[in-house]
């Protein structure tokens, strides 16, 4: 039963309303998306071959190979599209990977070892994950974070997205409320235990025959935040809905899944962030894609996400006690700062008046704090009402 | 004859040492004349040693004591006093003679020629602002060499500022044709190690704090060539006192040291001392090192690897407060000498991980980086074979086979690995420490000047 009982069509007419707007952009941006079509097997192995080619051609004209790879971590590479987010442009500056430089041959030489690996997984049209590629060649490798990095490098460069490289990576997100789908195995995944939530899966692009009748999807930054609501029955109450979380900052494959539920159901999706630039600026890579995966954002982002609380405006409004307020820090407005000179928050002046809001405040509120006004004030009284009267931003 | 020189030089350095505390200079000419007088049945030996320039002001030969003189030639007998025209000709270059003495030994021998030139090189390589005269005359024939310092380099702890001869004698390789090659050394400093000092020592006087400061030398320098393949052929270790005038005579203690080093943790296969010949004739104790036995034909293929050598300079320092008067401080340096055996036999454990220690410091950069790369190539290669092999795109594979004029692919991993190991070998990378000049087609040669004995 959801929380309001017979009141379920004005608990959701905010939602409803914001469901049609958004589908009429989405007639309109049918064109921009992209369709992301499977690249094929003979595709990707011709892209690795072209690599090793102008590696032999190198060595045959007696010149030390060397690799470019776009550098992903430089803003100087990004350009802002409103309907896809942050995306890497063309012409992009590289990074020169030496095969006769102390330096950089190690680097090389790992780049090339993940080559034989993607290319043996496609070859054989099987499936391994980045920790299974690290473990087979530690001493190589040296860390994780390495063949991590490798991996999506080798994806940049490629211009293809990693899961075609059948490199998977394991998840670390969740998902509850009404969704069910199989996953490419076969597997039936069903989203409605009231107690459970599910891992997201590890490969987003295997999932198939997704039924949901959530009127929307609710994205919760923080574990602790989503385990509340678990244990609240909040998608019970607020029925049906779909919420997630990525523990913090999302890794790829939950990027993955809030888009695949975008591109399936075209329902609202609604951020559930801190009120602090951290948990603005995660907010923001589900919405606008991250510098770093900006190679690929047509398939990870959602421009259409929206900020739902816990917004700056609100903890005035409703008079969360000042003992439960945080000072911002000086990292805190550095990053503030930085979030506002984005390219992305010009075309969000909302969202520009409640971080200048916080800039003036100097505080920061964690979800937590509204616990000091009631200890279910989260789930019984803010997020409905927050639902019902349309307080996103 | 060797003893009188060295008591003559560690008279001027530790004259010089007092001064150098107030921060002057310490160059000058030395110059070392030997010549023979024909007696009616046996030849003597006449030397000369004379000093000039900044390094030796403050000696006043008027006022050296009798004792003094006698205390540093004790078995020696006057001689007659050189040719002026030679001193003449060392006086235009370095100003007023300040010091001039003169002694005669018995028993003259032409061997004496190149156990001095020995001597007196090893001891330009630590006072590498000196520059040495040095003129052998026996019969008719005349040997002359001047130690001149091309490149000298600083290499100083805080007791004691070294100023070492880093100059490379090894010619640079044919390939090295627009790079650059270091001409030079750069040495690194040891950690000092305490000695104690041995009972028998201690009997005969010895006393205060007693330590050894290690440097070390590896020639030629390739930092500039990272990549390139070296081996390290020789080892040689020269041991000097605290005035740092080389310590004379083959040491056993460093004849037997190989014995007792972990040649496998310094990356060595093996070290041997080399022969007693070996050893009188260059100086100090000289290691030859083992080479590895190339079983892998590809290997032998590869670029020849540039042979190095490690020169390692032991200072003996000693501080004792209540030795201040030079001709104590002579006596003190001839007892550690006398007693250097036992110093070093009593200190076996600590000296032997000394060497080891500065040994595997000084190769591990750089057997480090040659790891690097060999392991770097081996997996750039398999990873690359592997993906030519298992492909079944005929138009790659014959692009690759047709790139390298190969027909298959296992004379293609033989071509690639070849190919690899010569555009990498010739990195260059410039460096500001190195002593870099474009290299010459005919650099000038040091060798000494001289009509054969």
């Amino acid at each position: 039963m959801s929380l309001m009982g017979s009141s379920v069509a004005e608990l959701f007419s905010a939602i409803d309303k914001l469901r049609a707007e958004l589908l009429n952009n989405v007639e309109v941006l049918t064109d921009c998306q992209r369709v992301e079509g499977e690249i094929s097997h003979g595709e990707i192995l011709s892209l690795i071959e072209n690599v090793i080619l102008g590696i032999v051609t190198s060595l045959s004209k007696d010149e030390a190979p060397f690799l470019a790879l776009p550098d992903r971590s430089n803003w100087a590479n990004i350009s802002f599209d409103s309907a896809i987010g942050l995306r890497m442009t063309l012409g992009s500056s590289v990074t020169t990977i030496r095969s006769d430089c102390p330096s950089s041959v190690t680097k090389f030489a790992q780049i090339l070892k993940i080559f034989v690996v993607i290319y043996k997984l496609v070859q054989s049209n099987s499936y391994a994950t980045k920790r299974d590629i690290y473990y087979n060649n530690t001493q190589l490798f040296g860390s994780q974070k390495t063949v991590d990095s490798i991996v999506d490098d080798i994806s940049c460069m490629l211009k293809v997205p990693r899961r075609s490289l059948h490199v998977l990576a394991t998840s670390k997100g969740l998902i509850s409320g009404d969704l069910c789908y199989m996953e490419e195995d076969g597997t039936r995944i069903d989203c409605r235990s009231c107690s459970a939530a599910a891992a997201v899966s590890s490969n987003i692009a295997g999932i198939r025959n997704i039924v949901s009748h959530a009127k929307f999807i609710m994205i919760v930054e923080k574990d602790a935040t989503f385990q509340r609501l678990l244990d609240d029955d909040f998608c019970t109450k607020l029925s049906p809905c779909i919420m997630i979380t990525g523990k913090g900052v999302p890794d790829v494959n939950s990027r993955l899944m809030v888009r695949k539920l975008w591109d399936t159901l075209h329902i609202p999706i609604l951020a559930l962030v801190d009120a602090d630039p951290h948990g603005i600026e995660i907010m923001c890579i589900y919405k606008y894609g991250s510098v770093s995966m900006s190679f690929e954002a047509h398939s990870l982002t959602v421009p259409s996400v929206m900020w739902l609380g816990l917004l700056p405006s609100d903890l005035q409004r409703l008079r969360v006690p000042e003992d439960v307020l945080i000072p911002l820090t000086k990292r805190d407005e550095s990053k503030l700062s930085s979030l506002l000179k984005r390219p992305y928050l010009a075309s969000q002046p909302e969202w520009q008046k409640e971080m200048e809001l916080m800039q003036q405040s100097k505080v920061k509120a964690e979800i937590q704090s509204l616990a000091a006004i009631a200890p279910d004030f989260l789930t019984n009284i803010y997020l409905p009402n927050k639902l019902r009267y349309g307080g996103w931003v | 004859m060797l003893r009188e020189i060295q008591q003559v030089l560690r008279f001027v350095q530790l004259l010089g040492k007092r001064r150098q505390q107030s921060g002057l200079n310490v160059k000058g000419g030395l110059l070392v004349l030997v010549w023979t007088e024909t007696g009616p049945s046996v030849q003597s030996l006449n030397c000369a040693v004379a000093a000039a320039g900044p390094w030796c002001i403050g000696i006043n030969m008027k006022a050296l004591q009798p004792d003094l003189k006698e205390c540093m030639f004790p078995c020696a007998c006057p001689c007659l006093p050189p040719d002026p025209e030679e001193l003449c000709a060392f006086t235009d270059l370095y100003g007023s003679l300040r010091l001039l003495l003169t002694f005669q030994m018995k028993d003259a021998s032409p061997e004496w020629c190149a156990r001095i030139e020995t001597f007196l090189h090893t001891y330009s390589l630590a006072n590498a602002k000196i520059k040495i005269h040095f003129k052998f005359k026996f019969s008719q024939q005349t040997f002359q060499r001047d130690f001149s310092v091309k490149i000298k380099n600083k290499a100083g702890g805080n007791q004691r500022s070294l100023i070492l001869d880093v100059t490379c004698r090894t010619q640079p390789p044919e390939c090295v044709k627009k790079g650059c090659w270091c001409q030079g050394g750069h040495p690194v400093l040891g950690d000092r190690l305490p000695l104690s000092i041995p009972p028998a020592a201690m009997d005969q006087g010895l006393f205060g704090e007693l330590s050894i400061q290690a440097v070390t030398l590896l020639s030629p320098c390739v930092l500039q060539y990272p990549n390139l393949p070296t081996q390290l052929t020789h080892i040689q270790v020269l041991v000097y006192g605290p005035s740092n005038v080389p310590v004379t005579g083959p040491s056993t203690f460093f004849q037997n040291l190989p014995a007792h080093l972990d040649c496998q943790e310094v990356g060595l296969h093996g070290l041997h001392c080399s022969s007693f010949k070996d050893l009188v004739h260059s100086g100090g104790t000289v290691y030859t090192v083992e080479q590895e036995n190339c079983e892998d034909p590809e290997q032998e293929s590869s670029p020849a690897p540039i042979r190095q050598s490690l020169l390692l300079y032991i200072f003996l320092q000693h501080s004792d407060p209540f030795t201040y008067q030079l001709s104590d401080m002579m006596a003190t340096e001839v007892l550690i000498e006398r007693h250097l055996e036992d110093i070093l036999n009593n200190n076996k454990q600590a000296v032997t991980k000394a060497v080891q220690t500065e040994l595997k410091n000084t190769l591990k950069a750089q057997n480090q980086r040659k790891k690097k790369m060999r392991s770097a190539a081996e997996v750039i290669l398999g990873s690359s074979l592997s993906i030519v092999s298992s492909s079944s795109n005929m138009d790659f594979r014959n692009a690759c086979l047709h790139s390298m004029k190969m027909s298959d692919t296992y004379d293609l991993s033989a071509s690639l690995r070849e190919s690899l190991r010569r555009v990498t070998s010739w990195k260059f990378t410039p460096k500001n420490i190195c002593y870099s000049a474009q290299v010459e087609e005919y650099p000038e040669s040091d060798e000494p000047t001289r009509t054969e004995i």
